[in-house]
């Protein structure tokens, strides 16, 4: 077999690009498929060789290494799935080999890269959806703030508290201090966690600002996902995204424990003049990041948005990529051929695509071994083993992800698989999805643990409530003129407008 | 009654965290399940220990700040602490029907450690000790095994924190009061076990058995401010004022509620009635339970610095007097003949529940029959013995509708129903 179409290369070796391979693979033009990934993922493995293409295991995040096995195999185009090649200049490398590249270069990436960076290019070129913040060098210069009482602005009280760089969907903290009698509890930890995300991200070495602190809100998520081609905007449906490790939104933060997705282009919680203005908030920050920059945008992004009280759709982070789960959604929805809307991205003609997704709900389930997210060491090692087979009869799709293949099949400490399931409503998804989570086991019986509530009845339930609350409350602000004002009295100084400020800062 | 909770931070950072205040905070929110006495047990590797006889804020609130410990576990009761069994603590609500009570059921747990993992031998202590409980279990490594039997009557719930930690608390308001939003309840039969890295679930069933809810967790134990099985407690209440009225209407001036259970029952007998709600009394000194008091002598002094008549509320006036349940008419007769002395007019008693006949075999604090006013007199005589001009209970009926789910899903022995 093997296609004898373009030569495609796909960097990453997770679900999402197991996803990105398949919907490169369905293309009606038979490409081949060529991949670099750090684990061998026998997903990914699969589709390249029926493809006729190559697979090679190199450190990803490597520009030159990865230039250098593109222009070995010739490829046309290459698809860039994870974040952190982006960061290190990969598109930038692959771009100087004349390889086409789907995926943002570094300049481009620093919206996602730097969360700092981020905020204050939103602040600067005035793009709704915004969240008051503050950055720091080391903990030090953090800790009075962080230890500042109660009764200080409330901003500053009831925080997230991130490591400025993105650090692979670790270290983010969301405190409300809304109990003075906790305070010295909160504060604490506060100053102990500020002090590790200075350790953490001095570790990466490219970035001086190393804490970030921002305005807690509150309000249902929801990732949209876009293709840009430096002049276009194409969006797809949006796809909610939980964080927390176990049910009931309890436990750590993780990458992503589950994704689910319509039915059609919204989720049941949120509306189409919400969609619209979220796309609008997505299409603002590229423009700006390339009039910033003067690169043009050729590949995913994403916004990974709230709907708040304060102000409706707003930005919690941009993402240079699809996101992990929520890419499988989107990419098993899509109808349009994958291959046709990657060579219109290149050539700057999304506007001539018609973009098509089915109209069915999916679920997606991630599957993560026991350790996940906070002891990798534990979670990794453990040989695993999936019966597609009664998958597939059950409906649902695996794809692989942090696994390696050699002598067998063992975990590497992340989220090892992710179950996708097709419904015509999310809850019929979802069980489906529940269902096929028993045809995949670690055969040393070391627990593997996911989540049964992603997508369930009593979890749209609960979405639809929140955002009921946020949203009469943002509508009642958007009547009065108040969206996204926030004011604070302080004493001795009277009434201010900490977003004023802010902007005074900004500007130095 | 008893109050109990337990809670544990997540991950690699869970030894940032201190959970005493937590659960000293939690425990004073869970206060008026058990005022007898006050236990915490924390766990960062070793397990530490403290509290004794009296309420929380008394017992509890020196040395608090200096007890190390990233998991741990409380309760307030009349008379149980915590049953420690080796490496094992435990917090228990209810009454396992085992020999030797708590201390046995801890030490059955203890020894099942030895050989089986923290999630099986819960599930094999609800597989083989029946009764009515839920308990939280404590080792020094920090892991929480929490089980609900599946009868479902003693409640559990659950709450969690940000990334950080999550949490069970018999109530959901403690869960509130520690900063936490609720988010589930433990439900019947259902085992979880929190290790710091994971959180396990297994479900437990008896044959033969459906699990069913407390009702007098509604009308009287729980604060109105918890959810309990996904049931406002407030909402209930309210819904047995508005009964109440079409069932028993008054000719009146004024309601006034008991407080503080029974002040959203009154809200609700004057929205159905159209007679407008006064504020009748002003407290003074802690919140008591005035029902589960000790001795005679203890119960009145609670009612009367709990009940001081507001005269200018009541004075010339026809009084709804609103109660949420009689047990011995203490403190009704107390409350009515205060009123009069202020000025009342007439004082018809509304009691938004039906006459309590039956002690609780789980352990509410509910006295034996020939301590039940209600068990043996009428309405009208119990309105004699009070000193009121009327006296209505809610009917059974009326209270089932109130909660609003069927029937054989409420436990309602202690108004005289078996099954
Ligand atoms: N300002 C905020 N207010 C409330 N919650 C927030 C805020 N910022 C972040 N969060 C919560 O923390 C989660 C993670 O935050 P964020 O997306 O910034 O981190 P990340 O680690 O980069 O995640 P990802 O894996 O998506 O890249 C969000 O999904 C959201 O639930």
């Amino acid at each position: 077999m093997g296609g004898e179409g373009m030569k495609i290369l796909v960097v990453g070796g997770g679900s999402r690009e197991h996803a990105i391979a398949e919907a490169i693979a369905r293309s009606s033009s038979t490409p081949r498929i060529f991949s670099v990934s750090e684990n061998r993922n026998p997903g990914i493995r699969r589709i390249v060789e029926e493809s006729g293409g190559e697979y090679a295991l190199a450190p990803i995040s490597d520009p030159g290494k990865v230039a250098e096995l593109a222009s070995r195999w010739g490829v046309e185009i290459a698809v860039i799935g994870p974040e952190e090649p982006g960061f290190h200049g990969v598109a930038d490398s692959l771009r100087d080999e004349d390889v086409a590249v789907v995926g943002a270069v570094r300049k481009l990436a620093v919206m996602e890269m730097s969360k700092a960076e981020m905020r204050r290019m939103q602040w600067r070129n005035g793009v709704p959806g915004r969240l008051l913040f503050k950055t720091y060098h080391s903990f030090e210069e953090a800790m009075d703030d962080l230890r500042s009482q109660p009764d200080a602005p409330t901003w500053t009280q009831n925080v997230a508290l991130k490591p400025a760089r993105q650090a692979g969907g670790k270290g983010v903290k969301v405190i409300e201090d809304g109990q003075a009698y906790l305070h010295r509890e909160k504060a604490e930890f506060k100053v102990k966690h500020a002090e590790w995300i200075d350790r953490y991200i001095s570790g990466y070495g490219d970035l001086e600002e190393r804490i970030l602190v921002e305005e807690k809100v509150w309000g249902p998520e929801y990732t949209l996902q876009c293709f840009s081609d430096g002049y276009t905007i194409s969006c797809g449906p949006l796809v909610q995204d939980n964080k927390n490790a176990f049910e009931h939104c309890m436990g750590p933060e993780t990458g992503g424990m589950g994704s689910y997705a319509g039915p059609g282009p919204l989720l049941p919680f949120i509306t189409r003049e919400e969609y619209d203005r979220s796309v609008e908030i997505v299409k603002k920050m590229v423009d700006a990041v390339q009039r910033e920059s003067g690169e043009r945008y050729v590949g995913f992004v994403a916004g990974q948005m709230m709907l708040t009280e304060l102000e409706g759709p707003t930005l919690i982070e941009m993402y240079s990529r699809l996101g992990d789960p929520e890419g499988v959604n989107l990419l098993a929805l899509l109808e349009t051929d994958f291959v046709d809307l990657l060579e219109a991205m290149i050539d700057g003609k999304l506007s001539s695509v018609e973009l098509k997704f089915s109209e069915e709900a999916t679920v997606v389930k991630a599957l993560a071994p026991k350790g996940y997210p906070d002891d990798r060491r534990a979670a990794g090692g453990h040989p695993i083993m999936a019966d597609e087979g009664a998958m597939t009869l059950d409906g649902c799709k695996l794809y692989w992800g942090s696994v390696h293949e050699e002598d067998g099949l063992y975990t590497t400490g992340s989220r090892a698989a992710e179950i996708l399931a097709f419904g015509s409503n999310l809850p019929e998804a979802s069980e489906i999805a529940e269902r096929c989570t028993g045809a995949i086991r670690l055969l040393d019986g070391w627990g593997l643990y996911h989540r049964s509530d992603i997508g369930s009845k009593h979890m749209l339930e609960r979405m639809d409530e929140l955002a009921d609350r946020a949203r009469a409350l943002y509508k009642y602000r958007e009547e009065r003129g108040t969206l996204g004002k926030r004011k604070d009295w302080i004493p001795g100084l009277g009434l201010v407008d900490p977003a004023q400020e802010l902007e005074r800062r900004l500007r130095g | 009654m008893t109050g109990i909770l337990g809670i544990g931070a997540f991950g690699s950072s869970r030894r940032n965290w201190s959970v005493a205040r937590f659960l000293y905070y939690g425990l004073l929110a869970l206060q008026h399940r058990g005022q007898e006495a006050v236990y915490i047990i924390t766990a960062d590797g070793d397990l530490h220990e403290a509290g004794g006889e009296g309420p929380v804020d008394y017992t509890l609130v020196k040395g608090v700040d200096d007890i190390p410990g990233y998991a741990g576990i409380g309760i307030v009761s009349p008379a149980e602490g915590i049953s420690i069994h080796g490496d094992v603590a435990l917090a228990g609500d209810g009454a396992p029907f085992l020999t030797g009570g708590w201390t046995s059921l801890t030490s059955k747990l203890s020894s099942l450690l030895n050989s089986s993992s923290p999630i099986d031998a819960s599930v094999k202590i609800l597989d083989e000790v029946p009764g009515a409980y839920s308990f939280i279990a404590l080792t020094s490594d920090g892991t929480l095994m929490i089980a609900r039997d599946p009868s479902g009557l003693r409640p559990l719930e659950v709450g969690s924190l940000g990334f950080d930690m999550g949490a069970v608390a018999s109530e959901s308001s403690a869960l509130e009061v520690m900063g936490m939003k609720h988010v589930a309840n433990v439900e019947p039969g259902e085992v979880v076990v929190m290790d710091g890295y994971s959180v396990e679930k297994a479900k437990v069933t008896r044959a033969g058995e459906r699990s069913r809810l407390c009702s007098f967790e509604y009308v009287y134990m729980a604060r109105h401010d918890s959810i309990m099985d996904w049931l406002p407690v407030y909402r209930v209440r309210v819904r047995i004022g508005e009964v109440l009225a079409e069932e028993a209407p008054a000719e009146a001036d004024a309601v006034i509620g008991v407080p503080e259970t029974a002040v959203p029952i009154a809200a609700g007998y004057s929205k159905a009635s159209g007679i407008p709600l006064e504020i009748g009394f002003a407290s003074t000194g802690r919140r008591t339970r005035t029902a589960i008091k000790g001795s005679g002598i203890d119960r009145l002094i609670g009612v009367q610095l709990k009940l001081n008549p507001v005269e200018a509320a009541v004075e010339d006036r026809d009084v709804v007097l609103v109660d949420d349940s009689v047990v011995r008419g203490t403190t009704l007769r107390n409350v009515v003949w205060a009123l009069k002395r202020n000025g009342a007019r007439r004082v018809h008693v509304r009691i938004g529940s039906p006459p309590l006949r039956a002690p609780c075999p789980y352990n509410s604090s509910i006295p034996e029959p020939d301590e039940l006013i209600g068990s043996s007199l009428s309405e009208d005589q119990i309105a004699e013995v009070v000193g009121a001009d009327s006296l209505r209970f809610l009917s059974l009926d009326g209270l089932i509708r109130s909660i609003g789910v069927p029937m054989d899903s409420l436990c309602l022995r202690c108004w005289g129903v078996r099954g």
